[in-house]
C-alpha cells in the first residue's frame, strides 16, 4: 500500500506554501489511497459524525454508518449521547435499523438479546436453553454494545474510532478557547433549519473550498457585494485548525426589521465578526453573533461526499420566517459551491496535474489543511 | 372461540409488544409445567424489558425465584 504513496509527494505538499503542491491526483481518485487515508485521517483522528440534536430526548437511537460501519447514536437515559457499534454481541446482527425512540431496551430483533441504552447487555433470553436465561459461559458484564470513543463540542459528536487520538480537549485546545464566548448552549434550529447536499467529490475538496474566502467574489459574487474580500482575513493554524474570517458580518433582517437574539455576552470583536472554521478532518464550522451553523461531511467514497448541515440560534425560539430565510440564504450560498467542488473532482484525473500551487497570499489555509493530511498519512505509513 | 395462542399470533402479526406482554403472562399462568411457564415468562419479560413496561420488575422476580435470571 505504501508503494502507492511515495514520500516524495507528501514532502512536497509538506513543504513552505510558496514552493509546495497539493496533495497528489490519488488523494482524490484511488479508492487504495481513500483506504490509507480512512485509517490515518478519519479513524486515526476525531472525525465528526452528527450532531447531538439528532438524537435530542432520551431514548432516542439513529442508526448510521460511517466508512461502511454500522454505528448507533444514542442518548441514554443520563440524557448523555453515546456512540456504539451497532451490532449485538451474540451474532453481530443490525441492532436498529431506523431511527426509534428505545422505550426501555435495545432488543436485537435476531434472538432478542436486550442492551440498555447506556450498552449493557441486560439479558439473554434462552441462552442456557429454553427458559433458561444464563449460561456460565456468557458474561454479560462483559459482553455490553461495543462503545465508539466520542466527544461532544459545538453540538457536534466527534469520534475516535481507532482509539488512539489525544484527548479532543487536548487536541482542540486552541480552537476551544477561541471560540469560547460560543461556549454556550447553541439551539438546533429545527427541522428547517438542516439539509442535506449529496456533492460528487472527495470529501477533503470540500474541506479546502470552505477553509479560503479567495473564491468569494468569483463564486458567491452575491455575498461579495457586502462582504468584499478585502474584508476576510486568514485563519491558519498549522497542524491545528484553518479558515477564514470576516470583519463585516450583518445580520439578516426580517420584512419589519427583525433580527435573531444574539448569543449572550460576546466580545465587541463579533459584532461584525463572523469565522469559518474546519475542524480537522470533517466539519466546518461558522460563528456569528446570531448564528451559527455545522456540516458534518460524511465521505461516502472517495468520490462521494454527502454535507449534513445544520443551522443554530441562541435561543429555543426564533421567527419562523426569519429561520426560514436563512435556511435558504445558505442553501444557496452551499449550492452555489458544488459545481467548484465536483468540477476539482472532475479536474483530478488529468493526469499530469501535479497536485496544484497555492497562492502565498491567499490559499494559506487550504495548504495548511493538505499539510495537515500530507502529515497524518506519513504519519501512518512510517508507523511499524 | 379464539384460544390463547391465536391472541398471541395476532398480536405478533400487529407487532402488539405491550399487548405480548400481557398474553405471554397468561400463558405462563395457564401451565402447571415450570419450564414451560418460565419459557412464556422470558417472552413476557423482554418485551417488557424492550417497552419499559413496569410489568418487567414482577416478571423479574418470578423468573428469578426459578432460577432462571
Amino acid at each position: 500500500m505504501a508503494k502507492d504513496i511515495p514520500p516524495q509527494t507528501l514532502d512536497a505538499v509538506r513543504q513552505p506554501i510558496e514552493p509546495a503542491n497539493g496533495l497528489p491526483n490519488a488523494h482524490y481518485i484511488d479508492p487504495d489511497v481513500f483506504a490509507v487515508e480512512r485509517q490515518a485521517v478519519l479513524c486515526a483522528t476525531w472525525a465528526g459524525l452528527a450532531v447531538a440534536a439528532d438524537v435530542p430526548e432520551p431514548g432516542d437511537a439513529k442508526p448510521m454508518e460511517f466508512l461502511g460501519m454500522p454505528l448507533l447514536l444514542v442518548r441514554d437515559r443520563q440524557r448523555r449521547v453515546r456512540v456504539f457499534q451497532n451490532i449485538c454481541r451474540h451474532r453481530g446482527m443490525i441492532l436498529v435499523s431506523e431511527p426509534k425512540k428505545i422505550e426501555g431496551a435495545i432488543r436485537c430483533p435476531y434472538h432478542s438479546w436486550c442492551y440498555s441504552t447506556s450498552g449493557k447487555l441486560v439479558s439473554t433470553p434462552h441462552v442456557g436453553g429454553p427458559g433458561h436465561n444464563t449460561h456460565d459461559a456468557i458474561e454479560k458484564e462483559l459482553l455490553g454494545l461495543i462503545e465508539v470513543r466520542s466527544h461532544i463540542w459545538f453540538d457536534t459528536v466527534f469520534i475516535n474510532i481507532d482509539g488512539t487520538a489525544a484527548p479532543f480537549e487536548e487536541v482542540h485546545a486552541d480552537l476551544i478557547a477561541r471560540w469560547s464566548d460560543f461556549d454556550q448552549p447553541l439551539h438546533h434550529g429545527g427541522p428547517d433549519s438542516t439539509f442535506i447536499l449529496d456533492v460528487k467529490t472527495n470529501w477533503k475538496l470540500a474541506v479546502e473550498n470552505y477553509c479560503e474566502s479567495y473564491h468569494l467574489p468569483w463564486v458567491h459574487p452575491g455575498l461579495n457585494s457586502y462582504s468584499r474580500l478585502e474584508d476576510h482575513y486568514n485563519i491558519n493554524e498549522k497542524g491545528k485548525f484553518s479558515g477564514q474570517g470576516t470583519l463585516v458580518y450583518r445580520q439578516l433582517k426580517g420584512e419589519d426589521g427583525t433580527v435573531f437574539p444574539d448569543f449572550a455576552g460576546l466580545d465587541a470583536k463579533w459584532t461584525e465578526g463572523g469565522e469559518y472554521l474546519t475542524v480537522y478532518p470533517n466539519v466546518l464550522l461558522g460563528v456569528q453573533r446570531d448564528h451559527a451553523f455545522v456540516i458534518v461531511l460524511e465521505p461516502v467514497s472517495h468520490e462521494e461526499t454527502r454535507e449534513h448541515v445544520h443551522l443554530y440560534y441562541a435561543t429555543p425560539q426564533t421567527d419562523d420566517a426569519l429561520r426560514a430565510k436563512n435556511s435558504v440564504q445558505w442553501r444557496g450560498i452551499f449550492e452555489e459551491d458544488v459545481f467548484v467542488v465536483e468540477g476539482m473532482q472532475k479536474g483530478r484525473y488529468a493526469p499530469d496535474f501535479d497536485g496544484g500551487r497555492f497562492s502565498p497570499a491567499m490559499d494559506g489555509p487550504t495548504h495548511c489543511f493538505h499539510d495537515w493530511v500530507a502529515g497524518k498519512v506519513a504519519a501512518h505509513l512510517a508507523a511499524p | 372461540m379464539t384460544s390463547l395462542q391465536d391472541w398471541l399470533l395476532d398480536a405478533h402479526d400487529r407487532d402488539d409488544r405491550r399487548g405480548l406482554v400481557a398474553l405471554y403472562r397468561e400463558a405462563a399462568d395457564s401451565t402447571d409445567d415450570i419450564d414451560a411457564a418460565c419459557f412464556y415468562l422470558t417472552h413476557a419479560y423482554i418485551y417488557a424489558l424492550e417497552m419499559g413496561d413496569p410489568a418487567q420488575d414482577q416478571i423479574y422476580l418470578r423468573l428469578k425465584a426459578h432460577g432462571r435470571v
